[in-house]
């Protein structure tokens, strides 16, 4: 037979023929099938495991929501807390911490008690922190006898409430000046309340005033063309503000100030000052108190006479706690706490480190903070959110990065509209694009390489040779005898039911009690205790 | 060796898995045969009279003792969970070999994607009997060129003597897949031993 198939199948034959059968060892030929099907025992308790098994799937889900929400508030309280610390009620005007007291400049530096002048530099938007700030430094003021309290402004606008309480702070014991600078400085939309509400205002060269509400097209009366809408609600109450604001310090500028609200035309020192709407043109703090010398301004009903000629000027701070919170504001910074924020739960919910879920609603609710005083968009925010999830899921998710682009494009689009119309008093504000792009960068990154390095370490084998899948009982556990050990039979140890042999010889009956000595493959090896019979 | 009679189920993919990975019914109406002790001293009887033969398959299979016991363990208990859904239980060995070869493939796939050992190297005094079976013969040793496939084909067919028909039932898959599979088997073979050993002739 010249076949070669042929050949290779008889020796193949011949080979299979001579190999031995080796005898299974005996523990495996031996398995008790029975022991590891703990059925419960009646009728009636039969529904218990499925319920348990139910139990447990939703009670990992309640656990997992039960920790976010409890993350979520230990960072609100936390927040609250600070909040409490930071500045107080703006409203009562109460302040618990007051503004750092500068070195005793008033002392040391005015010699023989001559006039004193307190500055407050301001920049950023208007919000709870520069209220308790202006407020407490005009209090300061006033109890160091300083004649009068300069606010230096540079703000893009901010929240009412804020607004209203600057506003109410500036009408004070001592004279209050407000001054629009230095240079490139702007009142933008409540700063111009701010400016008009004060004793006395000045505006540096290449300064703004005015632009405080949205317009339509053609610069027309918002009010009039909405009707009875809830903006044009809003845009007549701030007409009145500001017309009531005007009225007490520039009773010829009412009309003009009326005009930056509702056509929203913002102004040059030089228009100011020609509607009356500022008292002078000042390019600096010196140049703030020679004008202001000798002017003679209404103070709490009283006519009172402006001696601001060499007197001394003392700068107070804002305190670092305060610093920190202001900052918040920041548009940028908002919007960057945000995202920081999303990718953070996001870690939680993908790879569960209670830190970084911490970190991650502490940023939200900070985010959110900041954002109290902007004029935040809704569906911008939805979409940026939106796009850091689809990101996200992109790896979990098969779908040919589909998700990924249109996640990249969700979040660009949502972090451009981020920020709404200003309202009145709101300011005009957006994130800046390197920002945009930067963390359009970082959201697809944190998808790619992060959401997909847990999801393959999930997937990672248990290394081959442990054995089995679950536990490993502990050498010298005690457990107790299911099916006598003659000397293979089970035992109950660490909550299972174990094949066990006994070492050496002899047995041991159901119920008595053994030690693990060692563990080999899926068979456990005691021994027993000495004091059981 | 009692043989499957061909059973009407649907073909395909899905039907197959499911068959070969039968699963209990996770339900609160399970038989109540499932919780008398007397149900599982029948799967004890059906079992204990595979489970030499099934050693001996695996154990060539996977050339390697400790494997093979692990793989009989697994194909064993996987056919303890699916027996509440065997109905006709006189096919249990047909069943029960289906399921061995297919842990076996699962974990001769796993080990080609850790490491590649060719039966030349492997230390043979380590008492393993089907390491020392193989290496002691000349087709033996060629036998690790094998893909799995090919390998359990072979395996089934001379240590586990079934007929190619009865390894087209084992393995799911149709007879002239397994007429090619075995000759392209005994091609491998030939060419790994080449025209030097050529044999008898």
């Amino acid at each position: 037979m010249n076949d070669p198939d042929f050949e290779m199948e008889a020796r193949l034959r011949d080979l299979a023929g001579r190999s031995a059968t080796p005898p299974l060892p005996p523990e495996m030929a031996d398995l008790p099938w029975s022991v590891q099907r703990d059925e419960p025992k009646t009728e009636a308790f039969r529904f218990l495991p499925a319920l348990r098994h139910a139990a447990g799937g939703a009670g990992r889900g309640v656990f997992t929501l039960a920790r976010l929400g409890a993350t979520l508030a230990i960072a609100g309280s936390l927040l609250i807390v600070l909040g409490q610390v930071r500045g107080g009620d703006p409203n009562t005007g109460k302040v618990i911490i007051l503004p750092q007291p500068t070195p005793r400049a008033s002392a040391a530096a005015a010699p023989g008690g001559g006039p004193e002048v307190v500055i407050l530099p301001t920049s950023g938007v208007v919000d709870d922190v520069m209220a308790s700030y202006i407020n407490g430094g005009i209090q300061r003021a006033e109890s160091d006898g300083a004649v009068a309290v300069i606010v230096q402004l540079d703000t893009p606008g901010g929240s009412l409430a804020s607004m209203n309480s600057i506003v109410s702070s500036l009408n004070a014991s001592i004279p209050t000046i407000v001054w629009v600078g230095p240079s490139g400085a702007m009142a933008a939309s409540a700063g111009t309340f701010i400016t008009l509400a004060a004793n006395l205002d000045y505006m540096a060269p290449s300064t703004s005033i005015g632009a405080a509400s949205p317009v339509t097209a053609g610069g027309g009366d918002i009010a009039a063309q909405y009707g009875q809408t809830e903006a044009a609600k809003v845009l007549s109450i701030a007409v009145t503000t500001i017309r009531g604001i005007a009225q007490e310090h520039h009773p010829q500028a009412v009309d003009w100030a009326a005009s930056t609200v509702q056509a929203a035309t913002s102004y040059t020192p030089q228009e100011a000052l020609a509607a009356h709407g500022i008292n002078g043109v000042a390019s600096s703090l010196d140049e703030v108190l020679a004008q202001a010398d000798g002017q003679v301004v209404t103070v709490k009903g009283a006519q009172v006479t402006v001696h601001t000629k060499g007197a001394t000027l003392v700068t107070v701070n804002e305190d670092p706690i305060q610093l920190v919170l202001h900052t918040l504001d920041d548009p940028n910074i908002a919007f960057i706490l945000l995202v920081l924020g999303v990718l953070c739960v996001l870690v939680e919910f993908f790879h569960p480190t209670l830190l970084v879920g911490l970190l991650g609603a502490l940023s939200l609710a900070l985010s959110f903070y900041g954002a109290g005083s902007l004029p935040l968009n809704v569906l911008g925010v939805i979409l940026v959110v939106l796009g850091i999830g689809m990101l996200a899921v992109e790896p979990a998710v098969p779908s040919h990065g589909l998700l990924t682009v249109g996640g990249v494009a969700c979040f660009i689009v949502g972090a451009v509209a981020f920020y709404g119309s200003p309202g009145p008093y709101l300011p005009s504000v957006s994130v800046a694009w390197p920002i945009i792009l930067t963390s359009a960068g970082l959201a697809s990154l944190y998808g790619l390489v992060f959401v997909r390095t847990v999801l393959q370490m999930r997937h990672i084998a248990v290394p081959a040779g442990s054995g089995m899948v679950g536990t490993v009982v502990l050498v010298g556990a005690i457990g107790e005898v299911r099916q006598d050990l003659d000397p293979v039979g089970s035992i109950y140890v660490a909550r299972e039911s174990w094949t066990a042999k006994l070492e050496g010889s002899g047995s041991a009956p159901r119920g008595s009690k053994v030690k693990v000595v060692r563990q080999e493959g899926l068979t456990l090896i005691v021994e027993r205790l000495p004091g059981d019979s | 060796m009692s043989d499957r009679s061909s059973p009407d189920r649907e073909r395909g993919m899905f039907a197959k898995e499911a068959y070969l990975h039968a699963e209990p019914i996770r339900s609160a109406a399970r038989p109540a045969a499932l919780r008398d002790r007397t149900y599982d001293r029948e799967f004890a009887d059906a079992i204990a009279g595979e489970l030499v033969v099934a050693y001996r398959l695996a154990g060539y299979i996977l050339a390697d003792a400790v494997e093979a016991q692990d793989a009989v363990q697994e194909a064993s208990v996987r056919s303890w969970r699916g027996w509440p859904n065997l109905r006709e239980h006189d096919k249990f060995h047909s069943w029960f070999s289906q399921i061995l070869v297919n842990v076996c493939r699962t974990r001769l796939r796993q080990r080609a994607r850790h490491r590649t050992l060719n039966i030349d190297e492997v230390d043979v005094e380590s008492g393993d009997p089907f390491k020392a079976a193989l290496a002691a013969d000349t087709v033996g040793r060629a036998l690790s060129v094998l893909s799995p496939e090919l390998r359990i084909v072979v395996v089934l067919r001379y240590w586990g003597e079934f007929s190619l028909a009865q390894i087209a039932d084992r393995l799911r898959i149709p007879i002239g897949t397994v007429k090619s599979r075995h000759h392209a088997a005994l091609q491998a073979l030939r060419r790994r031993i080449g025209p030097v050993e050529g044999g008898i002739r």
